[in-house]
């Protein structure tokens, strides 16, 4: 069969989860299988393909993308409701060490829809907390509206640290988390850097500034992963979209170690 | 056809006359495809009737074979029809069985090359299929081109790849030493021609180094991986953006290594059908790198960094240079864009 042949899913659920982004909740005729950080290439005929990150991946063998509408094929997709049907390849890519995570203290840290492709990894942490040392995650948003998953917070946070702020609340006197960009809240947090790993997901130049910093709190290069965008046409290391000097984000990522992306060109890392 | 083993016995002298006879036997099964004569020193790859259209002494050709009949411009891979429930039609590869002679040695490690990216970990089955029944007879080189730099990087102007093809020419003046490399070859293959021994295969050698001498570029290739990743903010980029590159994607489209490819939608005109094609694509269009927000490779001069270097530089990604030297994006660059050129420039402050 043609890898590029697409795979058809149901739309079972769809929750707006916050301005312009929706969670999909997708089933197939197939049990579908992904590791936390893998992506999907979802689309329709006659509109494209898109590569989207796993916001959730199910037991029952359902799972979810949590799509911000920007582009020709997220567009196309917001207004697609329950028994509908889409299309889609994967899942694809390289995805969160998990395993290097267990038993050591593990930073999340997301900012926007980054927190969407970090989300299975949480859900993973929360199903097996024992595993894990201290957990944090730190989740920034450009104000309240953009904010992900806001009804999951309280159920996370019994489990793990969470630390939320907004860069710029639109009702400040009703937001009770913090106000000020993501890296800021690095400093909340007691790291011990030997015992650390982080994951961090968000656009690239915030990416570039929370490895820094956590440099700076003493962590090592290669105990931070960052999940990187690209453009991507097959999602299987052919078209050459997502080439990154010579990985292919698609298949040596998306998620990287910043060790192996720090500096390479027309990145900002 | 990929050669699963190699044959390193069958090494023989045939007279020229009879081994194109012998091709033109092979067109009751076989689409025969040459060069062409096109003009002057060029030739174009394309299907002949007869081994007497073949220009064999051909030096160069704008396009190479293995992005005409391998890896192909365009090529509709699925068909959904869109009333009622979307059904999927996928287009099964079309496998024609078909002989390509006459390739030059850049051009049969271009083939490669494209092998990586279509027949890896996710396989093409178009590419795949045609690959299969395509039987590649490369021919040593015997003129250099004014751009051809295939010396410098080991692709040439003598084939010395382990397998992957199927035979191997070398000019001997009214003969060919023809060397079998696959089963398939030397199944096909009856002639019996005479015996070369080690003094034909000291001429062999001899006319090697002879060309080898004839190279008018040639580029130092050692620690340019190193070297461009510390030097991509060197001003020849921006200078050459800003004085040459019109961003045409002519030297991707000419490249015989370039793979990138763009998915494309086609609605009918009834709407009742879209086509999905796959097709070239080129690292010099704005769009390529470009994502919600923002756009990777916004600046020309990243665009054209990201060409030069994906030839010369990033040999971690299939371990092996993206040039066969094969000189065609200079040839055809519009306005004289030279990467050996850009090259040389940022070497020079380079401690040797």
């Amino acid at each position: 069969m043609n890898p590029l042949k697409p795979l058809r899913a149901k739309v079972e659920d769809v929750k707006t989860e916050a301005e312009g982004v929706k969670t999909y909740t997708l089933s197939t005729e197939f049990p579908f299988v992904a590791e936390p950080g893998q992506f999907n290439m979802v689309g329709y005929p006659g509109v494209g393909e898109a590569p989207i990150s796993l916001s959730a991946i199910m037991r029952d063998g359902s799972f979810k993308h949590t799509i911000k509408s920007v582009g020709r094929v997220t567009d196309f997709l917001k207004d697609f409701k329950k028994g509908d049907e889409l299309f889609f390849r994967g899942p694809y890519g390289r995805g969160w060490p998990v395993k290097k995570a267990e038993k050591k203290d593990v930073l999340i840290i997301a900012g926007g829809v980054g927190l969407a492709p970090l989300r299975p990894v949480i859900h993973l942490i929360l199903n097996s907390r024992g595993s894990f040392g201290d957990v944090s995650l730190i989740c920034g948003a450009r104000n309240e509206k953009n904010v992900l998953f806001m009804d999951e917070f309280d159920g996370w946070a019994e489990k793990i640290a969470v630390y939320l702020t907004v860069d710029e609340a639109v009702q400040p006197d009703r937001w009770k988390y913090y106000v000020g960009l993501v890296t800021d809240l690095i400093d909340r947090v007691k790291i011990k850097p030997e015992r650390a790993i982080a994951f961090v997901c968000g656009p690239e130049i915030m990416m570039r500034f929370i490895c820094r910093g956590l440099i700076m709190h003493g962590m090592s290069q290669s105990s931070l992963y960052v999940s990187l965008e690209r453009r991507m046409k097959c999602g299987i290391a052919q078209c050459g979209h997502c080439q990154h000097s010579g990985l292919f984000v698609c298949k040596d990522g998306p998620v990287f170690s910043y060790k192996e992306v720090r500096g390479l060109p027309d990145g900002v890392l | 056809m990929t050669g699963e083993r190699t044959f390193q016995k069958f090494k023989r002298l045939i007279s020229k006359k009879a081994f194109l006879l012998w091709l033109d036997s092979l067109k009751k099964d076989y689409k025969l495809i040459g060069p062409r004569y096109y003009r002057g020193n060029h030739a174009v790859f394309k299907e002949v009737d007869s081994s007497e259209e073949l220009f064999m002494e051909y030096e160069t050709t704008m396009l190479s074979p293995g992005k005409l009949f391998l890896y192909k411009p365009n090529d509709e891979l699925f068909r959904f029809a869109m009333n009622g429930k979307i059904t999927i039609d996928e287009i099964a590869p079309i496998a024609e069985k078909q002989v390509i002679v006459g390739v030059h040695p850049c051009d049969v490690n271009a083939i490669l090359y494209l092998d990586r990216t279509f027949l890896g970990a996710f396989k093409d089955p178009h590419y795949e299929a045609r690959r299969k029944n395509t039987l590649i007879i490369s021919l040593n080189c015997t003129n250099v081109g004014d751009n051809c730099f295939c010396s410098s990087v080991g692709a040439g102007p003598f084939l010395h790849a382990a397998g992957g093809y199927d035979m191997l020419l070398t000019d001997f003046e009214n003969e060919y030493l023809v060397e079998i490399k696959s089963r398939e070859a030397e199944e096909l293959f009856g002639l019996e021609g005479r015996g070369a021994g080690r003094d034909e295969l000291r001429l062999k050698a001899e006319k090697e180094k002879a060309m080898q001498g004839k190279f008018r570029k040639t580029i130092n290739v050692s620690g340019l991986d190193n070297i461009f990743v510390e030097n991509m903010g060197h001003p020849v980029w921006q200078q050459t953006a800003e004085e040459k590159c019109l961003s045409c994607s002519n030297c991707v489209m000419v490249c015989p290594t370039c793979f990138c490819y763009d998915l494309r939608d086609e609605m009918s005109m009834d709407l009742k059908t879209v086509t999905r094609y796959r097709c070239f694509d080129a690292c010099q269009d704005i769009r390529f790198a470009e994502v919600h927000g923002g756009n990777f490779r916004q600046r020309r001069a990243a665009r054209l960094r990201q060409f030069v270097t994906h030839k010369l530089g990033q040999t971690n990604q299939y371990g092996v240079f993206g040039t066969v030297g094969c000189g065609r994006c200079i040839t055809w660059c519009p306005t004289g864009i030279d990467l050996t050129e850009i090259t040389k420039e940022i070497q020079k402050h380079e401690p040797a």
